[in-house]
C-alpha cells in the first residue's frame, strides 16, 4: 500500500494527538515515523489558540465560576494546540487521577490541576505524585485537609495506593494507614474559609480566589512509621520515593499506558483477577519504567516505538472517548479559529456523549472503550460528526471539499471519491465491509457518484454527503 | 529628573473605595466588561455574564454610593437582549448605548433601560461590523466603534449612519490588531486600545494617526494587550493594562506617571453580604488574604487570581466629569474607584 507510511502517522496521531488533517500527516510523513515520535515526545514552541484571546471573549474561561469553564478552556487547548501529545497526557493522568467539579467546586483549581498534569506529565513519575499530593483539587477531592496529626483521614493515602500507583493487593490497610500519617499537615493555604466557600459554592464577594499549597509542620505526625516494609520517620516525600520503587507501581502505570494508548484493558478493579492482555508489553514497559528512573517520556519513546504499538491489528482497536472525537473532529473541521460561542456547545456535545471534563463518574475516572458506546450516546457521536463535517461552510470541509472537487473535474467514481473522502479525513483506513457500504452510498445513495457535466455546486454536495458518511463509520469514531 | 518623573508619585491618584460584589442576577455584577458613566453620574455596568444565561446578561444600574437602580437586558437575540455585550457609552440625551460582540449590533436604550432601537450588521464592508467592542462619543453625538475583527474603527451617527473608517490589520502607525476600548479627548482626538498591538494610539477625529505610546512588555509605560483607555481633561491617559494586571496612567505626552497593582476593599454590598452571612464573614476574618505565595507561574493572572485585592482583568478604565476613575475587573465583578490626590 503506497500509503502505509501516511497511515502509520495516521494511528500515531490519533493516539498520541487528537488525529490530524491530511496536510499535517503529509508534513509528519516527509519527516517520517521515527522524527515524528520524537517531535511529540519534546514539544517546543508551542502554536494555539491564546489564553490572551479566550480570556479576552470568554471571561467565564479566565474567571471560572460555573461548572464547565474548565473543560471548555482545556479543549480549545486539544483543538488547537500544535503539541498534542502534552494535553493527550494531561488527559491521560486525569482519567487516572480523576478530580470532579462537584466537591471541589472550584474550577480555577481543577484548570490548575490539568495545567500541572501538562507541565509534570511527560517527566518523572515520582516528581508527578509529588505534585499531586500538593495539588490543592486533589486535597480538598480527597479530603487531606482533614487529615490531621492527631485524627487522620485516610481517603488520599488509600487512593494514593489503591488508584494512583499500585493497586489493591499489593499493600495492606497498615500501610494505608502509615500513608496517611505521612500526608498528615499537607493542605491548602486559609483552609478553613476555601472550604467553607467550596462547600457554599461561594464565589461572594469577589470571585474565586485560587488555592495554594501548604505545609504545616505542626499538624504533621512527625513519628516513626512502618510502611510497604520499611521504618522511618517518612514524611509524605519518603513514602511517595517507597512506592516509586515498587515492581506494582510500574505495571501499574505500564498497564494504563498501554490500556490507554494501545488497546483497551478492562476496568481497574477487574486487575487483580485478570492478567494483562499483553503480559510482554508491560514487563518491557515496567522495565524502561526502572531503567529510566521513572520516566515517562522514555516509556512512551519505548511503546510509540514497539511493534504492539505500530502493528495494524491495533489500528482502530479503541474507541474514541467523546473528548478525543470533538477535539478531533474540530481539528479537522477548522471550527474554532477564533474564540467563538460554539465551542461552549462543543464541550456540552462531549457531555452528552458521557464525557465531562473535570466532572468523572468517580475517584476511578472513566470507563473506557466500548463503555463509552450506549444506543444514545452513538447517537449524539453519529449525529455530532456527520452534522460537523457535512457543514461546507466550515473552513477544515470548505478545504477537503474543494481538494477532493479539483480531482474530480471531469467526473470521478464511486471508489474513487470513497477513497479521496476517507484520505482527506485522515489517512482513514477502513475494512471491505465499510468501504463497500460507503461505496454504494456514493453510488446510489442520493446518486452520489460525481458524473461528467455535474455542475460544481452538486459535486461538492455530493462530496460533503460522502464525508458526512464516513464520519458515521465505525473507523471514523475509533482511534 | 523628567517631567514624567516629577509627575510619578503615589499621590497622582489614591484609592477611594470599592462597588459592586458577585451577582448572577438584580444588585450586582457578573463579569463586569464595560461601565458607561450618565452625566446624572448614574453608573451602566455591562454584565458579560455566562452564556445562555438569561437572567446574568444585563446591564445594572447604580452610583457610586452604592445606590442600585435596578437592571436591563437579558440573554438573547431579540430587541433589547444580548448575547456578547461589551461597550456601553452614553450620548448627550442620556440615552445608552451597548455593543454586542456576537450579536455586531449597537442597541440603545433611554436613560431608565427601555429599549429603543438597535443597529449594525455583520459584515467587513463599509458600515458593516464584526465584533464590536469599545464605543464612545464626540461631542457632536457620533459614535466611534471599535470594529475589532475588522480592526478598525469607524464613526457612526447616534442612528447608525456611517461617517468614517480608519485603522486595518496590521503593526505600523495608524495600523491595528484587534482594538478594544476607545475613547476622545476634549479636542475630539480619538485614544484607541490597540489590543494585539500593545499601544495605546492616538487619531485626529478623522483618522489621522497622531502618536502612539507603550511598545509590549512589564516595565513602566509598557503594555500587555491594553483593552481601555481614558483621558482627562488635562490630557493625562489612564490606561487598562489589560494583560499586565493594572492600570497605568500617562502624562499628556506620554510618558509615564504612574502604575496601579490595586488595592480592593470591601464594598458596601460586600459588607452588608459578609454581615448576613455570618459564618463566612467570621471565616474570611481569620484568613490571610495576602498570603505569600511560591506561584506555579509567576505572571500576573496568576497573581491576581491568589490575591483578592489586586486588579484581576481590569478591563474597563472610565472617568466620571469630576475626574474620578472607575476601574471595571470583569474576573472579580467589582470596581475599583480611584481619584486625584488633592494637591
Amino acid at each position: 500500500m503506497g500509503n502505509s507510511g501516511v497511515e502509520l502517522i495516521a494511528h500515531l496521531m490519533r493516539r498520541a494527538g487528537f488525529g490530524a488533517t491530511r496536510d499535517q500527516l503529509d508534513s509528519y510523513a516527509a519527516k517520517g515515523y521515527e522524527a515524528t515520535v520524537e517531535e511529540l515526545l519534546n514539544p517546543v514552541g508551542e502554536q494555539r489558540m491564546g489564553d490572551d484571546l479566550i480570556r479576552r471573549f470568554h471571561p467565564e474561561l479566565s474567571g471560572m465560576l460555573a461548572p464547565n469553564a474548565s473543560g471548555e478552556n482545556w479543549l480549545y487547548r486539544m483543538a488547537t494546540t500544535s503539541t498534542p501529545l502534552r494535553e493527550k497526557m494531561a488527559l491521560f493522568w486525569h482519567g487516572i487521577f480523576a478530580t470532579g467539579y462537584p466537591k471541589v467546586i472550584h474550577g480555577k483549581a481543577l484548570s490548575d490541576q490539568t495545567r500541572m498534569f501538562r507541565h509534570y506529565g511527560m517527566g518523572s513519575f515520582r516528581t508527578l505524585l509529588l505534585e499531586l499530593s500538593k495539588d490543592p483539587a486533589m486535597i480538598i477531592w480527597l479530603d487531606n485537609q482533614d487529615n490531621h496529626k492527631d485524627a487522620i483521614n485516610e481517603n488520599f493515602g488509600r487512593e494514593l495506593l489503591e488508584l494512583f500507583s499500585m493497586g489493591v493487593g499489593n499493600y495492606s490497610e497498615h500501610d494505608v494507614r502509615e500513608c496517611a500519617r505521612a500526608f498528615t499537615g499537607w493542605t491548602i493555604g486559609n483552609r478553613e474559609y476555601m472550604e467553607l466557600r467550596s462547600q457554599r459554592d461561594s464565589d461572594w464577594p469577589y470571585g474565586r480566589i485560587s488555592w495554594h499549597f501548604e505545609y504545616h509542620p505542626e499538624d504533621h505526625d512527625d513519628g516513626e512509621k512502618e510502611f510497604l516494609g520499611q521504618r522511618g520517620r517518612f514524611n509524605g516525600e519518603d513514602v511517595i520515593d517507597i512506592i516509586c520503587k515498587q515492581e506494582a507501581t510500574a505495571r501499574f502505570i505500564s498497564r494504563h499506558m498501554y490500556s490507554f494508548f494501545v488497546a483497551n484493558e478492562p476496568p481497574v478493579p477487574e486487575w487483580p483477577d485478570t492478567p494483562p492482555s499483553n503480559e510482554q508489553a508491560i514487563e518491557q514497559l515496567s522495565q524502561v519504567y526502572f531503567d529510566s528512573g521513572y520516566d515517562i517520556t522514555a516509556m512512551l519513546r519505548v511503546l510509540f516505538k514497539a511493534d504492539f504499538f505500530k502493528s495494524p491489528t491495533s489500528w482502530y482497536a479503541k474507541v474514541k472517548s467523546p473528548v478525543e472525537l470533538v477535539a478531533g473532529v474540530l481539528r479537522l473541521t477548522g471550527e474554532i479559529d477564533r474564540p467563538r460561542r460554539e465551542m461552549l456547545d462543543r464541550h456540552l456535545q462531549a457531555v452528552y456523549m458521557g464525557q465531562y471534563l473535570n466532572n468523572p463518574p468517580g475517584v476511578e475516572g472513566w470507563h473506557e472503550g466500548i463503555d463509552w458506546l450506549d444506543t444514545g450516546t452513538l447517537v449524539e457521536r453519529v449525529n455530532f460528526a456527520t452534522q460537523q463535517m457535512g457543514d461546507p461552510k466550515k473552513p477544515g470541509v470548505q478545504a477537503m471539499i474543494s481538494n477532493i472537487a479539483s480531482n474530480a473535474v471531469g467526473g470521478i467514481s464511486p471508489e474513487r471519491l470513497v477513497g479521496e473522502c476517507l484520505d482527506q479525513m485522515g489517512a482513514i483506513s477502513v475494512s471491505e465491509d465499510t468501504r463497500r457500504v460507503l461505496i454504494d452510498f456514493a453510488s446510489i445513495g442520493g446518486g452520489s457518484a460525481i458524473v461528467p457535466g455535474t455542475s460544481d455546486q452538486q459535486a461538492r454536495q455530493q462530496i460533503a454527503a460522502v464525508l458526512q458518511m464516513v464520519a458515521s463509520t465505525q473507523e471514523f469514531q475509533r482511534s | 529628573m523628567t517631567t514624567s518623573e516629577t509627575k510619578a508619585s503615589a499621590e497622582f491618584l489614591e484609592y477611594f473605595m470599592t462597588l459592586g460584589m458577585t451577582v448572577m442576577e438584580g444588585r450586582g455584577f457578573y463579569y463586569p466588561v464595560d461601565t458607561a458613566i450618565g452625566q446624572d453620574s448614574r453608573l451602566y455596568v455591562v454584565n458579560r455574564s455566562l452564556d445562555n444565561v438569561a437572567r446574568g446578561v444585563r446591564v445594572t444600574m447604580c452610583d457610586i454610593d452604592s445606590e442600585y437602580y435596578g437592571n436591563f437586558g437579558s440573554f438573547g437575540n431579540k430587541d433589547g437582549q444580548f448575547e456578547w455585550p461589551s461597550g456601553g457609552a452614553i450620548d448627550s440625551r442620556g440615552r445608552v448605548y451597548i455593543s454586542d460582540e456576537q450579536l455586531h449590533r449597537i442597541s440603545v436604550f433611554d436613560h431608565s433601560g427601555a429599549f429603543l432601537s438597535q443597529w449594525g450588521a455583520h459584515g467587513s464592508g463599509e458600515g458593516d461590523l464584526d465584533t464590536p467592542s469599545g464605543i464612545a462619543f464626540d461631542d457632536q453625538d457620533n459614535l466611534y466603534v471599535s470594529d475589532t475583527y475588522n480592526h478598525r474603527i469607524q464613526k457612526f451617527t447616534a442612528d447608525g449612519r456611517f461617517l468614517l473608517s480608519f485603522g486595518s490589520q496590521g503593526q505600523g502607525n495608524g495600523e491595528l490588531n484587534l482594538p478594544w476600548g476607545v475613547t476622545l479627548d476634549g479636542n475630539n482626538n480619538v485614544y484607541v486600545a490597540d489590543w494585539g498591538n500593545d499601544r495605546i494610539q492616538k487619531f485626529s477625529p478623522q483618522g489621522d494617526c497622531l502618536a502612539s505610546y507603550g511598545a509590549s512588555g512589564i516595565a513602566d509605560g509598557e503594555f500587555q494587550r491594553p483593552s481601555s483607555v481614558a483621558v482627562d481633561g488635562e490630557g493625562y491617559i489612564y490606561v487598562a493594562d489589560w494583560g499586565n494586571e493594572r492600570v497605568q496612567v500617562l502624562d499628556p505626552q506620554g510618558g509615564f506617571v504612574m502604575k496601579m497593582r490595586g488595592e480592593a476593599t470591601l464594598s458596601k454590598w460586600a459588607a452588608n453580604f459578609l454581615s448576613v452571612n455570618e459564618e463566612e464573614g467570621a471565616a474570611r476574618a481569620r484568613a490571610n488574604l495576602d498570603p505569600k505565595i511560591e506561584y506555579f507561574v509567576d505572571v500576573p493572572h496568576e497573581e491576581s487570581s491568589h490575591i483578592e485585592k489586586f486588579f484581576w482583568s481590569p478591563v474597563s478604565v472610565k472617568l466620571d466629569r469630576a475626574g474620578t476613575l472607575f476601574v471595571t475587573e470583569s474576573n472579580r465583578h467589582r470596581i475599583q474607584v480611584y481619584k486625584r490626590s488633592a494637591s
